[in-house]
């Protein structure tokens, strides 16, 4: 059975290989690839990779922005990870007490986290700006919501895969159902859900770069400002600032998850 | 009140699918017994811990804690003043200091935001310290659970269950995963403090030479029936090896 099912892998390997050999025939490799100017400016833009705009209105321009970009990182995050506390751990099912309210619990609140998350941060921001217009509340808002229901997925995961034993062993000293939870579930999961949320934090910061586009200011914005001006160096000051953003955040990941280690 | 029966169990079975784990097992322990189960693997020890635990229920048959049916103890907190379970080193959570895992014997009598506090602020923890004393781990309150060895692990659960005090202690190869030294100090342990406190002790053992060394009555199952009921000093060599005889042997 095993070795039928890898033959006809292989023939479906081979099967999609020539398949994409023949789509390169389609292609027309005389025009539309690049267009006319297209090589210049690529070469252009990676040029000034090395040459940065380090003017002082510029710097100021660069922490100003990576500073609204990281408040609204961090503002989402934490409301993402309210979010994310109580409904995984409703998602998670270990509150209820019978297993047909297990059964709904489970089904009801892992279908709010999947609606909360199926939704990308960018269209939540289109839709915040076109409720309450461009104010950091929509940028917030729309960073919490797929963000948290991301965590909370995962946090319901996380729950439900805590060993049995110790969990049995409170109940049998009289620990009620919040007891567990606070004494068996949640010490157990303690350390990855902080070096997760951790991760999804550097995840949120690139978002709320990319999330200005909509025009809620930080560095996504000045970018998509300069790149429309072919400012390419200043360009490059704002994609070194959000880099050093990320790596800081990486930094202090790895801090805390030493110190959490001892 | 000294042979006041603390446990009776009547014409006990128990099957799984269509393997007997059990079948029709009755015996009484009394108030401060230190009874021991022995015999071979499969012999239906873990299932009738596991039915004393309330984790299983019996097919037919009844237990009777104290005067009243098992079934009476469905309010967990109630039955944990009851019964008390150890185990292998794995009933601890790892993640937790020492203190909050040995205060865990309280939460049958402390309500959720006393326990939720006590996690910032440890409550009664002298009389924590003073369990962690009596099983000799004075000096690792704060030391987070899963750093500590096997042995010392076990002792922290029976500073649990010094916290918590049932009456009966069920101990299911509490033993188990230690090497010789650090089992004869844990069993040593146990069959002390359950003297000390008047608990009743019934564990499953897999080593008769621990069993005769500090238990003071031996109950033998063999194929989830009774082998043999009676004292540790009554129990002869030949007896034992019937019992842990394989079957191709006969």
């Amino acid at each position: 059975m095993l070795s039928f099912d890898l033959h006809k892998r292989k023939v479906l390997t081979l099967f999609l290989l020539l398949l994409f050999a023949w789509s390169l025939f389609g292609v027309n490799w005389q025009e539309g690839v690049l267009h006319s100017s297209g090589i210049g400016t690529a070469a252009e833009i990676f040029a000034a990779m090395l040459t940065p705009d380090l003017s002082l209105d510029i710097l100021r321009l660069a922490v100003e922005s990576s500073w609204l970009t990281l408040a609204y990182a961090t503002a989402g995050m934490s409301l993402a990870l309210i979010l994310a506390l109580i409904i995984g751990v409703l998602a998670s099912g270990v509150l209820a007490s019978g297993k047909s309210s297990r059964t709904l619990m489970k089904g009801s609140f892992r279908g709010v986290l999947g609606f909360m998350r199926a939704i990308h941060e960018l269209v939540w921001a289109w839709l915040f700006v076109a409720s309450f217009g461009l104010s950091p509340y929509a940028a917030i808002f729309a960073l919490a919501i797929p963000y948290g229901g991301i965590l909370g997925r995962i946090f319901a995961d996380m729950i439900n895969d805590v060993p049995e034993e110790p969990i049995l062993a409170l109940k049998a000293a009289g620990a009620s159902k919040l007891q567990c939870l606070f004494y068996g579930y949640l010490p157990s999961v303690k350390n990855s859900m902080i070096s997760y949320t951790m991760y999804r934090y550097e995840c949120a910061v690139r978002s709320s770069a990319i999330m200005s586009f909509v025009g809620l200011g930080g560095l996504g914005y000045q970018i998509q400002l300069s790149l429309d001006d072919l400012h390419y160096g200043e360009v490059w000051t704002f994609i070194y600032f959000l880099i050093i953003l990320v790596i800081l955040i990486d930094g202090w990941s790895n801090m805390l998850r030493k110190r959490m280690q001892l | 009140m000294s042979n006041e029966n603390i446990l009776e169990i009547n014409q006990i079975s128990k099957n799984y699918e269509r393997k007997i784990a059990l079948s029709s097992l009755s015996f009484v322990v009394e108030k401060g017994e230190l009874i021991a189960l022995i015999g071979p693997s499969g012999a239906g020890k873990t299932t009738l811990l596991n039915l004393l635990a309330t984790i299983l229920q019996p097919d037919s048959g009844e237990i009777i804690v104290d005067g009243k049916p098992i079934t009476q103890y469905a309010d967990q907190k109630k039955r944990a003043k009851k019964i008390g379970i150890i185990r292998q080193q794995f009933d601890l959570v790892g993640q937790l200091a020492v203190i909050h895992n040995v205060l865990a014997g309280r939460l049958a009598d402390w309500g959720f935001f006393k326990s939720l506090f006590s996690l910032f602020i440890p409550q009664e923890k002298q009389v924590a310290i003073k369990a962690l004393e009596r099983v000799g781990l004075p000096d690792k309150q704060y030391e987070r659970t899963s750093n500590l060895s096997g042995g010392e692990q076990q002792r922290v659960a029976l500073a649990r269950l010094l916290m918590q005090k049932p009456e009966i202690i069920l101990a299911d190869e509490p033993v188990a995963s230690l090497d010789p030294a650090r089992a004869d100090d844990i069993l040593d342990m146990l069959t002390k403090i359950a003297k000390e406190e008047h608990q009743t002790v019934i564990a499953s053992l897999h080593s008769v030479e621990y069993a005769r060394k500090y238990f003071t009555r031996l109950i033998a199952l063999k194929n989830g029936e009774l082998f043999f009921d009676l004292p540790a000093d009554q129990v002869t060599d030949e007896q034992l090896q019937k019992l842990y005889q394989l079957k191709e042997l006969n």
